[in-house]
């Protein structure tokens, strides 16, 4: 691992996503969402796989300054020097449409209340209505 | 004998339809070039998710029972009783043999299975796919029941499939291909893998033109599921190009600027392999048995995505190559056509000539 190290206490963050690389950056800090919470990584953290959940991956410092990108499930490594970060949905928060967004919410919740004794539903109905709020929360501006 | 004035008028609507071939195929090039670029531009994303879901194979925790197998229901073998297919053909005609030959392929494979005595289920992609399969193919019925508890707040759904052909179609993805949105298949592949676990169906094959470059290209039927090694590609039966076909794709590549060679692999595409195998221990946020409970169905959908992609990018290739032969093909007949013209303009001359000359010899 020789090559990548470098020594400018700068974390290479790369976002990936299905159709393409969305971003390929540098950053002092990256808080990412994690299915459990969200997390900060330094340069120098621990390596670490983790499940992201909805929300957003905020980028702090680097070269091309604070950066922020909605994304819904994937997951992402952690390296000392690197963060990949590997999202199945990703976009910048002024790229989503909140119209959508409220449809989602709302195809989220009826599959809630029809989702009748099946568990495999709710989580699905769960997911959809959490990854519509945190759409909603990125695209006005508040995001927790 | 034809005039000159109806030849002419023959020439003219030749160079029209030369025009039109011309310029469709040179849409197609345009087509195709991107189609190239998202196929590898979706490379890393698939790369990666394979590198996580090997090192996590490679952690004992997963491996469950006595019999030590992983444990997913994606990776379960049962005896093949109900196959699935999914046909990846084109939207439009105009590719030459392109879509009959996934069709073709398609068909010889549901004969091969009907003949083994196993129940086919065919799930066309594109429109040509499905207009054909729908015709020949009565489509697959479920039934919904409904069930209401005595306190009447919960209902019980449940979908039951009945059978009544051996052979039969179902799904509608007739657009699916010409806006590939990565949403899309995501749920179609979600499907599948509910059938699949629920054992409605006992193995998935993809039939699809995979696609390297313009000149190496093949059909191909593809084992998707069960699953048996991750990050290769299980390929049960495949037809490659003939040397014919390589030369007149070659040909209609030269002339339309498009480069023959595979693309070269990208920085990130190199990384994308190192990804998740660095040597040393990970900190797993959540149990590495949900992340591998999580990541196969998103496996499922990256592989039939690729799939997509390949064929997509076949087909403008296919059609490219079909469009430059019907414009080499108006050529030679343009060609063919001015010299029986100017032969029909000159004996009518010579004729007239003749006329005069021999008139004035019997003054």
């Amino acid at each position: 691992m020789a090559e990548t190290v470098n020594n400018s206490g700068l974390l290479t963050v790369r976002l990936v996503t299905p159709d393409r690389v969305l971003a390929d950056v540098t950053a002092e800090a990256v808080e990412l969402p994690s299915m459990s919470g969200y997390m900060e990584a330094l340069y120098g953290h621990a390596p670490l796989l983790a499940e992201l959940g909805a929300g957003e991956v905020r980028l702090h410092g680097g070269t091309s300054g604070d950066q922020k990108f909605f994304v819904a499930w994937g997951f992402v490594e952690v390296l000392p020097e690197r963060v990949t970060i590997l999202a199945e949905t990703a976009m910048h928060p002024n790229e989503i449409d909140k119209a959508e967004a409220q449809q989602e919410l709302q195809a989220g919740e009826k599959m809630w209340h029809e989702a009748g004794d099946n568990g495999e539903q709710y989580d699905a109905a769960n997911a959809l209505t959490r990854q519509a709020e945190e759409k909603l929360a990125s695209a006005e501006g508040r995001s927790t | 004998m034809a005039n000159v004035l109806d030849l002419r008028r023959r020439i003219r609507s030749v160079k029209n339809t030369r025009q039109i071939t011309k310029a469709m195929k040179m849409v197609s090039a345009a087509k195709l070039r991107r189609a190239q670029e998202r196929a590898m531009l979706a490379r890393p994303y698939a790369q990666m998710l394979t590198n996580v879901l090997e090192s996590l194979v490679r952690r004992t925790d997963l491996y469950g029972g006595e019999s030590g197998d992983v444990m997913h229901p994606l990776l379960v073998e049962r005896e093949e009783k109900n196959v699935l297919v999914i046909v990846v053909a084109g939207d439009k005609g105009f590719a030459g043999a392109f879509n009959s030959n996934i069709t073709k392929a398609a068909q010889n494979f549901i004969d091969a299975r009907r003949a083994m005595g196993q129940n086919v289920d065919v799930e066309p992609v594109g429109r040509k796919a499905r207009d054909l399969f729908r015709k020949r193919y009565p489509t697959a019925v479920y039934d919904k029941t409904e069930e209401h508890y005595d306190n009447d707040l919960s209902t019980h759904y449940e979908t039951i499939r009945r059978r009544s052909a051996p052979v039969e179609v179902l799904g509608e993805h007739q657009t699916l291909l010409l806006k590939l949105d990565i949403a899309e298949v995501s749920a179609m592949s979600h499907s599948i893998v509910e059938r699949y676990e629920r054992a409605e169906i006992d193995s998935v094959y993809v039939v699809y033109n995979e696609f390297k470059s313009v000149i190496s290209q093949r059909l191909v039927v593809e084992k998707l599921l069960p699953i048996r090694k991750l990050g290769s590609h299980e390929i049960t039966a495949s037809e490659e190009m003939s040397e014919e076909q390589k030369e007149a794709a070659a040909r209609a590549a030269k002339t339309a600027g498009i480069s023959v060679n595979e693309p070269e692999e990208s920085v990130v595409e190199a990384e994308a392999k190192k990804f998740g195998t660095a040597e040393v221990d990970y900190i797993f946020d959540q149990s590495p048995a949900r992340l591998f409970k999580h990541l196969m169905p998103r496996y499922v959908t990256t592989q039939i995505f690729h799939a997509f992609l390949e064929s997509v990018a076949a087909e403008h290739a296919a059609r490219m190559t079909a469009m430059d032969s019907a414009t080499n093909n108006a050529g030679d007949m343009i060609d063919a056509l001015s010299l029986t013209m100017n032969r029909v303009r000159q004996a009518a001359i010579t004729k007239e000539i003749i006329e005069i000359v021999s008139g004035a010899a019997a003054l």
